[in-house]
């Protein structure tokens, strides 16, 4: 029998899935992925979690409980993606506080992801990966190649415009099948979403904000659908270095968009709770101000937070945009 | 006479307004909803029939507050808008030129900043009431002052106390420790009408360029103390409108107006509908691990609206789609 290795679906899934299940199944494992977030889930997260975690923390918790039946969890503690920065230190700590909160789940692989020092270590973690797994490491090295290859189509996917899920249902199949390519969906007005991935492209979390958005008739892009260098580049015109990979990536795509006048809107979703989301939020909105005032919605979401009173705000943004629209400014 | 329906579902109160063919109010009313939304509308409609001369024509209804989508079905709205939006057309129409709006009703406050009578930014406050109407009349019920001298007393002081405005519970054991030292009472309702205007300015407004002509509205605006509190605190006068209590339903009719001016026929189900029954009834539906909460409202026997499912798997099945949106 196969092996199966559980992958939940939360935290850095969106960015980092195609790369991690390429990784697994050259090996010959099989992966399993827990479901799309429910109030089950978040419920279970909640009650396994401590309690001053953030929502999505909260939700990763549900998301690794749902993954009992898999022979092994992949948890890697992710300290860095990128050199000079660090990923939100609740990531660094994910893996033990599951090994510390939740009982009665399979043996966890707790990798140390860290490219602090040097892109190129991640060959490392991968390496101890198979480790691990009692891979021959030949087979790992291989593997790991076709797992950076996933990681790299994956990205030129989301800077087609894909969003994460979409890009990974397409993994297999040639960018044109998609459904961006039709002429409708390509001519509609857009808007910027910009927020933590795991934020704005759970549904449950974000109450289904691009959804949402999409059948109000616009077409959705984010930070993640821009070049890292475009990113660099934005995020560098502020007086001080970020050195969270994703407040940097949040702030970098803000500003590219606010730069941008084919862009209609720009909403930015913070989780309750998260240090660097009130920071960003509050830089984010200072520019829109200072550069012209696109219509722009900061909104908060935590586990208490009530669908109506997001989509009340959602209704007035759109009708804010519209209206400008019609009136051609 | 022929004209259209505007109707606001507030978490306090519920407003209908019937506005003739130019658009001018012609009848306002504002009841209290008492935590039955239903029987409000409908009671509501029965008066507002009572008040229009026979054989008016209702060519178009709108519905907006957060019992907008309730209202809308047992009405038949032809438009179900946010409150944001139809708080902005209100005013943008009644007062011409108007470039700040701030709301303040039953349950939310917000501020609406209109650049060239279009919206250009709004915030609602949060999770938070503090700063609401209901805590005012909390207070005022409290102090067995009836709501609507709040603002004629507040106006009678001369050296308004300083209260913490940031939390309504921490407002209120202040305005106690504030009354046990033997300040009078004037001067606490007119420093607890600062403090709101205070943590409205620093919570809701913080950042917004607030240009006058400014209006302010919603049922706080009643209260004068409020209007004064406001002058003080940014230096320049602050416009109450007429209908200042009802402009969400007049926005909601405008653009009933609005939509209905061709030959469309509208939704509305008539005036009847006050008489007939309304019952909402529900369900935990059992799809998925979500467990969501279905309403369902019943008129009659029949089932005319269900919401609550996150994934439309009963939402979808009736209601026509393109008007809860």
């Amino acid at each position: 029998m196969t092996i199966k290795i559980g992958i939940p679906r939360a935290l850095l899934f969106y960015q980092y899935f195609p790369m991690w299940k390429t990784f697994f199944e050259k090996l010959g494992l099989q992966v399993v992925v827990s479901g799309h977030t429910t109030k089950g889930i978040l419920e279970k997260g909640a009650r396994l979690c401590v309690d001053e975690a953030c929502l999505p923390v909260k939700v990763a918790f549900g998301h690794v409980a749902e993954l009992k039946e898999a022979d092994s969890i992949f948890l890697p503690r992710l300290v860095s993606v990128s050199p000079g920065e660090y990923i939100c230190p609740k990531f660094l700590g994910f893996p033990d506080m599951v090994k510390q909160c939740a009982q009665d789940l399979p043996p966890l692989i707790m990798t140390n992801f860290n490219q602090y020092r040097r892109e190129g270590d991640l060959y490392a973690a991968f390496s101890e990966t198979g480790r691990v797994l009692g891979s021959n490491p030949a087979k790992v090295y291989f593997a790991y190649r076709e797992a950076l290859r996933a990681h790299k189509r994956h990205t030129s996917l989301l800077q087609r415009g894909y969003m994460p899920e979409d890009a990974v249902k397409l993994a297999g199949e040639p960018p044109e099948k998609g459904s961006l390519e039709q002429e409708d969906v390509r001519s509609r007005p857009v808007v910027a979403v910009i927020g933590h991935p795991y934020n704005i492209y759970d549904g449950f979390i974000s109450m289904n904000l691009i959804k949402r958005l999409e059948k109000a008739g616009f077409r959705v892009v984010t930070q993640d659908h821009l070049s890292e260098e475009t990113l660099r580049h934005h995020a560098g015109r502020l007086p001080k270095k970020l050195f969270w990979t994703l407040g940097r990536n949040m702030t970098g795509g803000a500003l590219h968009y606010l730069s941008d006048p084919g862009i209609k809107g720009l909403v930015h979703v913070a989780s309750f709770a998260c240090g660097p989301d009130s920071m960003t939020g509050e830089l984010i909105e200072r520019f829109v101000r200072r550069m012209g005032g696109k219509p722009f919605l900061n909104l908060t979401l935590d586990e208490h937070t009530g669908e109506a009173g997001v989509v009340t705000r959602l209704e007035a943004f759109t009708d804010m945009i519209n209206l400008r629209l019609a009136s051609g400014s | 006479m022929k004209g259209y329906l505007g109707i606001d579902v507030g978490s306090v109160s519920t407003n209908l307004v019937f506005l003739d063919e130019g658009g001018t109010v012609r009848e306002a009313l504002y009841l209290r909803t008492n935590g039955r939304p239903i029987a409000t509308v409908q009671q509501g409609l029965s008066e507002m029939s009572g008040c229009l001369p026979a054989r008016t024509v209702i060519r178009g209804v709108g519905t907006t507050g957060s019992g907008r989508h309730l209202a809308g079905v047992i009405t038949g709205a032809d438009v179900i808008k946010n409150e944001i939006t139809t708080h902005a057309v209100a005013s943008s129409t009644l007062v011409p030129g108007v470039r700040t709006v701030l709301e303040i009703g039953g349950q939310d406050s917000k501020i609406i900043l209109l650049r060239e009578g279009m919206v250009a930014d709004f915030a609602m406050n949060t999770v938070c009431a503090a700063g609401t109407g209901s805590f005012l009349d909390q207070q005022a019920a409290r102090l067995t002052i009836p709501i609507d001298s709040f603002g004629e007393l507040a106006l009678q002081s001369t050296l308004p106390v300083r209260i913490a405005g940031r939390c309504a519970v921490f407002a209120e054991s202040d305005m106690i420790h504030k009354q046990q030292m033997g300040y009078n009472l004037a001067d606490i309702l007119a420093g607890l009408c600062e403090a709101l205007v205070r943590n409205y300015l620093n919570n809701l407004a913080k950042g917004k360029e607030i240009l006058p002509p400014v209006v302010f509205q919603g049922g706080v605006a009643a209260n004068s103390g409020m209007k004064k509190a406001f002058e003080k605190e940014l230096g320049f006068e602050v416009i109450v409108p007429p209908h200042y209590n009802v402009m969400g339903a007049v926005g909601a009719g405008l653009l009933a107006r609005e939509k209905m001016s061709g030959s469309m026929p509208t939704g509305f189900k008539g005036f009847r509908v006050a008489g007939t029954e309304f019952k909402a009834g529900g369900f935990e539906c059992d799809g998925c691990s979500n467990l969501c909460e279905v309403v369902e409202i019943y008129e009659e026997s029949d089932v005319i609206a269900r919401w609550g499912d996150r994934c439309g798997r009963w939402s979808g099945s009736l209601t026509r789609e393109e008007k809860i949106s």
